[in-house]
């Protein structure tokens, strides 16, 4: 394990019972660095979903160990998982999961909140955030008068708001046109490159693997030898 | 640890979530709100019935007994059944000396009359009474005094009448000092008195000249003998479990009175009509609570309901939240403050147009007799309060619970 190692998966099992148990993690070794930008990609299928949920805290898996930012993610209980989540790791989704009755600015606040931060405070750095994003002049506009390239940025700054070790990206491009998509990818490409932000990004989207620095593969359960772009 | 609950964000939250299907909260918060205006009007109701019906005995002694002699029903040594006989004074004296249980007592004889005064007349009951019937009947002194307990004692032939008495023969002036005629006798009267209750016995006051019974047996040549008696039992004894030995003196003094006759004797407790009035509110005030408590049950299942329905329309939502750092006790309080709202505006608004429409309802029946007060105490609105608010909060338990179940996985599913 390198110093700078910020994810290290060692040997990640996962199994979901049934009539007919389905293995579909089948030891998964994976080291992603400080600093990295990278991207996960595997047909449907190839657990790369199931690895993506394991990696967001938001799934068990069985054996193995998952150490995010020095920390053992294991049998954690839902409070701490909770915690965890809102505080190591932001979210970017393909479908921008914004709270369609909150304006951007509560949307990007929203993690703030269940940290128990001010309201006052909150706002104040969610304006930071979108403002950085160069959506400061749409702060108090509703999802719904927003553009689809605009609704991903405030979901950018929302995964951005609690300062987290990792942004992870499940298809942040998939409900977009190419034009937008290549804009939100250099958001990421900035955030990597100017802030030393961890970034990973799931996608089936070659294009999309393309614009990252590291493609891991995964296929039937198993990461691929890397290669890098 | 910190909680949301006070956080603008949380009640901001709430009233958004209501806010979006206008209608079904609505209907569900009118659920609510009927149930709580029911169950404070019923008891409200319920209460001023009882009051108004009560305001007809105001003043009566609710222990109190009667006793009018009859005629006999059964032959006693040498006399015939049918023998009539008169309660006297003896009697009165000797119940109360053998029967320490009574409270306070009254003889009673009354006449019809005519009264007069100068060139007015008007027609009375003329009743003679000792001074403890106030104790058992409490007149309303109007102008003047009542019979007391020296009236008792000297003969002097003094009255109070009844306001409508004092209207028809002294139409411009205080009658207190003035002397009427009764049956040739002449009486000065020191009171005017009236009566708010229904209750009457002969007349009501307001129509009866009230005399001394020592004097009034003088007057209208009655001898020893008396109408009847009236009495109050001591706290804690009915009049009834005292007829045995009433009858046991009586039946000592009066030759005729067969010990076994208990027809030979009229004995009315009062205590049981009250028991009875007593009962039928009891009665009433269950079925009010039982009403009112059933539609208030519906309305919070009602609640419950919508609660679930809001739930599972924000399945994403609530993933999304947990995906980004909720914690599972953050999504209960989230739902329960919901519910909680809910049941509060909807409560207080029914618990406020219960209280106009009791309001109204006092209103209207308020009349010399004063008023009944229909309006919820306080404390019983409080009360009503706090119950739906722990109900609104229980209603909403359910909900929550599955939606603390929802997975944070479920945002990325839904796509």
């Amino acid at each position: 394990m390198s110093q700078n190692a910020i994810i290290t998966l060692t040997d990640v099992n996962k199994t979901y019972p049934g009539i007919v148990p389905l293995h579909v993690l089948k030891g998964i070794n994976l080291e992603i660095s400080r600093g990295e930008l990278v991207s996960i990609m595997g047909a449907s299928g190839s657990g790369k979903s199931t690895l993506l949920n394991i990696l967001g805290i938001l799934d068990n898996y069985d054996s193995g160990d998952y150490v995010l930012n020095g920390t053992l993610i294991k049998n954690l209980s839902e409070n701490r998982a909770a915690e965890l989540r809102n505080r190591l790791i932001g979210f970017v989704f393909q479908s921008f999961n914004l709270i369609s009755y909150k304006n951007a600015i509560e949307n990007v606040a929203l993690p703030l909140f269940y940290q128990g931060v001010s309201r006052k405070k909150r706002n104040m750095l969610a304006m930071e955030q979108l403002d950085r994003m160069g959506l400061a002049d749409r702060a108090h506009h509703l999802p719904g008068e927003l553009s689809g390239g605009q609704k991903q940025r405030v979901a950018i700054a929302r995964s951005l708001i609690t300062k987290p070790s990792i942004i992870l990206a499940d298809e942040p491009t998939g409900a977009l046109d190419s034009q937008t998509s290549k804009e939100v990818m250099q958001v990421f490409r900035d955030l990597n490159s100017d802030a030393g932000m961890t970034i990973i990004i799931v996608t089936h989207d070659p294009g999309v693997g393309a614009k990252t620095n590291r493609i891991i593969r995964i296929s039937d359960g198993l990461i691929l030898p890397d290669e890098n772009v | 640890m910190k909680t949301t609950f006070f956080d603008i964000e949380n009640w901001k939250e709430i009233g958004a979530t209501l806010a979006r299907n206008k209608t079904r909260t609505f209907l569900t918060a009118f659920g609510i709100f009927w149930g709580t205006a029911m169950l404070a009007m019923m008891l409200g109701g319920a209460k001023g019935m009882e009051n108004m019906l009560r305001r007809n005995f105001e003043g009566f002694a609710t222990n109190t007994a009667i006793i009018f002699p009859n005629r006999t029903t059964m032959s006693h040594q040498g006399f015939n059944k049918g023998t009539s006989w008169e309660l006297t004074v003896t009697d009165q004296r000797n119940i109360r000396a053998g029967i320490p249980e009574i409270e306070v007592m009254t003889g009673m004889s009354s006449i019809q009359s005519t009264i007069g005064k100068g060139t007015l007349s008007t027609s009375a009951t003329v009743t003679g009474i000792d001074s403890e019937y106030s104790k058992i009947f409490e007149p309303i002194v109007l102008e003047g005094r009542f019979i007391n307990e020296s009236d008792d004692l000297l003969n002097k032939k003094i009255c109070v009448i009844g306001k409508n008495i004092a209207g028809s023969l002294f139409p411009h002036s205080s009658p207190i000092g003035e002397y009427i005629e009764v049956n040739s006798v002449y009486f000065k009267i020191v009171g005017v008195a009236y009566q708010t209750s229904e209750i009457s016995i002969n007349s009501k006051i307001d129509d009866s000249v009230v005399a001394p019974i020592g004097v009034f047996r003088k007057a209208f040549n009655s001898g020893e003998n008396l109408g009847g008696i009236m009495f109050t039992a001591k706290k804690g004894i009915s009049p009834t479990e005292l007829k045995p030995r009433i009858m046991r003196i009586l039946t000592s003094n009066h030759k005729m009175l067969h010990p076994d006759d208990d027809n030979a004797m009229f004995f009315m407790d009062v205590s049981e009509a009250f028991q009875m009035i007593d009962n039928l509110f009891m009665g009433i005030s269950l079925l009010a609570l039982f009403v009112g408590a059933g539609t208030l049950i519906a309305g919070i299942i009602g609640v419950g309901n919508i609660m679930w329905v809001i739930v599972k329309e924000r399945t994403q939502e609530i993933g999304i939240r947990r995906a980004i750092g909720a914690k599972p006790s953050d999504i209960i309080t989230q739902v329960l403050s919901e519910g909680m709202a809910l049941t509060a505006v909807a409560g207080i608004a029914g618990i406020t147009f219960a209280t106009v429409v009791l309001n109204l309802v006092e209103v209207i029946t308020t009349d010399e007799k004063g008023t009944p007060e229909f309006m919820l105490s306080f404390d019983g609105a409080v009360e009503i309060v706090v119950v739906f608010m722990i109900l609104g909060v229980a209603a909403g338990f359910i909900p929550a619970i599955k939606a603390m179940k929802i997975k944070p996985i479920e945002a990325m599913n839904s796509k």
